[in-house]
């Protein structure tokens, strides 16, 4: 559906994308993850046509973004980032008008129209002032303008930004049920919405991808360790004498002392051992108290934040290797 | 190019835009009416127009001013930019709805030559130039206008540089006469006395494409820049 080859985005001197290439096949649902700045934004761009690549080429359903441009577009469905719409337009108005930019046959326009406001829950509305709206409801307009061509690609920017706990729910069921007909692409700072909702995920710092996999994948990646989360009552400060004597520690770490007296500690072993089992006897065999022994899970986040630092300790290596 | 007319000529009538650039025209047309007609008790309704083609300068931006720097700064751009429309068809679209807005423009005007008729019988051939005359005009201050708008997303910076070269070009012929066929204004004049002025006509073509095209390419670079 999509092929990203080799492309490259510099502004003057600064590189916003460097050579980055990946491809993405027919019904799936692919997130973009990056730290603020990243280049997803201009590599969003640079997929819906809206700026065009210095370097490297597009190709949309077959068609190239640039050369083949309107052909191309014809199959995208855009909802930018900051949900640019025309405020003066009632709903309605809005997304019939953006069913004219899309050339949705006069035929199926009503019919369309009608079905992207169903889907978005927006019939109560239509009539009403854009700038009236609040702002999850800007979001669903701006959504029902991507889908009303009912395109094959829908490429989100940041979709569930400034909504509230109900709303990024509903969009995020929305975007699900959507994936079972589009191929979709999204934005998002939230690393929980894009493992929820995606099969795949691009990571992208300093304008490179550094990771292209499914969240299972990424967190398994980071997964090499166990980690344990420990809350125990401690007067004596033993706990580190007891660990040195557990076969497969490899770190323990103090948190926090509690306000109701007891201490925090996050214990690090190797990935095939469980050690709970023999802190749990060492710890009552010291009259240490456990209030808390638990296994922590690998999150995505984890992924995300050990692959940027990973990258940036080694661009600072490169530095200084120069 | 059809969905985009009918979309802006709805916005100029949907926000205050439309109402003023007419009204202020209109209000303005009263005062030469009657100063350069009624006052005279003359049936030459073109006489109007050598004014009114004065306040033209200073009341184009009212239309021209927001066509893309507001959607620049809005960010709707985007929206326009990423469906799959040309920049021309854009341009186009943007353009033919300004020249909308001067048509009925133009018609609100006749109301004056109703008046006259009631005293007499105005020139009919003489009125009909002259209307085309002010077309022509305002559709090469139009496409000015765009392209001012398309290089800023600041919609009074694009109202301030429109107004600022109208009154340059007025002011050409008095810095050689080699740039009077440029004073777009002084080329109207031809037009209220009943003449056919087919340099003229030839002049505000040109003038129209080329700062039409401009806008295009303005708007097409901005695309591989920004």
């Amino acid at each position: 559906m999509i092929e990203v080859k080799n492309v490259t985005k510099k502004y003057g001197d600064f590189i916003a994308v460097e050579d980055i290439s990946f491809s993405i096949k027919k019904g799936e649902i692919i997130g973009l993850l990056g730290p603020n700045g990243a280049g997803k934004s201009t590599t969003m761009n640079m997929m819906t046509g809206f700026i065009e690549p210095t370097e490297g080429e597009i190709i949309i359903g077959g068609y190239d973004i640039v050369k083949k441009a309107q052909k191309a577009k014809e199959q995208i469905g855009y909802m930018p980032e900051g949900i640019p719409l025309y405020s003066d337009l009632t709903v309605k108005e809005f997304i019939s008008y953006m069913a004219d930019l899309k050339r949705v046959p006069k035929t199926e326009k009503k019919n369309r129209i009608q079905d992207v406001m169903n889907q978005t829950n927006l019939e109560e509305v239509q009539n009403k002032l854009i700038k009236n709206l609040s702002r999850g409801y800007k979001q669903r307009v701006s959504l029902a303008g991507a889908l009303v061509s009912n395109p094959k690609l829908l490429i989100l920017d940041e979709p569930t930004v400034g909504l509230d706990p109900k709303q990024i729910t509903q969009i995020r069921e929305l975007i699900k049920s959507l994936g079972k007909k589009h191929t979709i692409i999204l934005s998002s700072h939230i690393l929980s919405e894009v493992s929820q909702i995606c099969q795949k995920v691009i990571i992208i710092n300093q304008g490179k991808i550094i990771a292209i996999d499914t969240p299972q994948n990424l967190e398994n990646k980071v997964k090499q360790e166990n980690q344990i989360k420990l809350i125990i009552e401690d007067k004596q400060d033993k706990i580190h004498e007891i660990a040195k004597n557990i076969k497969g520690i490899k770190q323990i770490n103090f948190i926090q002392d509690n306000e109701d007296g007891t201490k925090e500690y996050t214990i690090r072993s190797e990935q095939n051992i469980d050690i709970r089992k023999e802190l749990f006897a060492k710890c009552a065999k010291e009259e240490i108290t456990i209030f808390e022994l638990k296994k922590t899970e690998a999150t995505l986040e984890d992924a995300f934040m050990e692959l940027i630092q990973k990258q940036d300790e080694e661009g600072e290596n490169e530095c200084g290797q120069l | 190019m059809w969905a985009i007319i009918k979309k802006e000529v709805k916005t100029y009538f949907l926000s205050p835009i439309g109402y003023v650039f007419i009204g202020l025209f209109l209000a303005m047309c009263s005062v030469f009416f009657y100063l350069d007609v009624a006052y005279y008790g003359s049936l030459q309704f073109e006489n109007m127009f050598y004014s009114a083609s004065t306040i033209l300068t200073f009341i184009v931006p009212i239309l021209t001013m927001r066509m893309f720097a507001e959607e620049r700064k809005n960010g709707t751009e985007m929206l326009l930019y990423t469906s799959p429309r040309s920049i021309t068809s854009i341009v186009l679209g943007k353009f033919f709805a300004s020249m909308i807005v001067i048509i009925i423009t133009e018609i609100c005007t006749l109301f004056y030559l109703a008046i006259l008729y009631c005293f007499g019988t105005p020139h009919i051939q003489t009125v009909m130039v002259t209307l085309f005359g002010f077309f022509m005009l305002s559709m090469a201050y139009i496409s000015f206008g765009m392209f001012a708008s398309s290089i800023t997303e600041n919609q009074i910076i694009a109202g301030v540089i429109t107004i600022g070269f109208f009154i340059i070009t007025w002011f050409l012929p008095n810095f050689n006469e080699i740039l009077t066929p440029l004073s777009l204004i002084n080329m109207f004049d031809k037009f209220p006395s009943g003449l056919i002025a087919i340099q003229e006509i030839a002049t505000y073509i040109t003038f129209t494409i080329f700062f039409t095209i401009l806008t295009i390419i303005v708007l097409q670079r901005r695309k591989s820049i920004k």
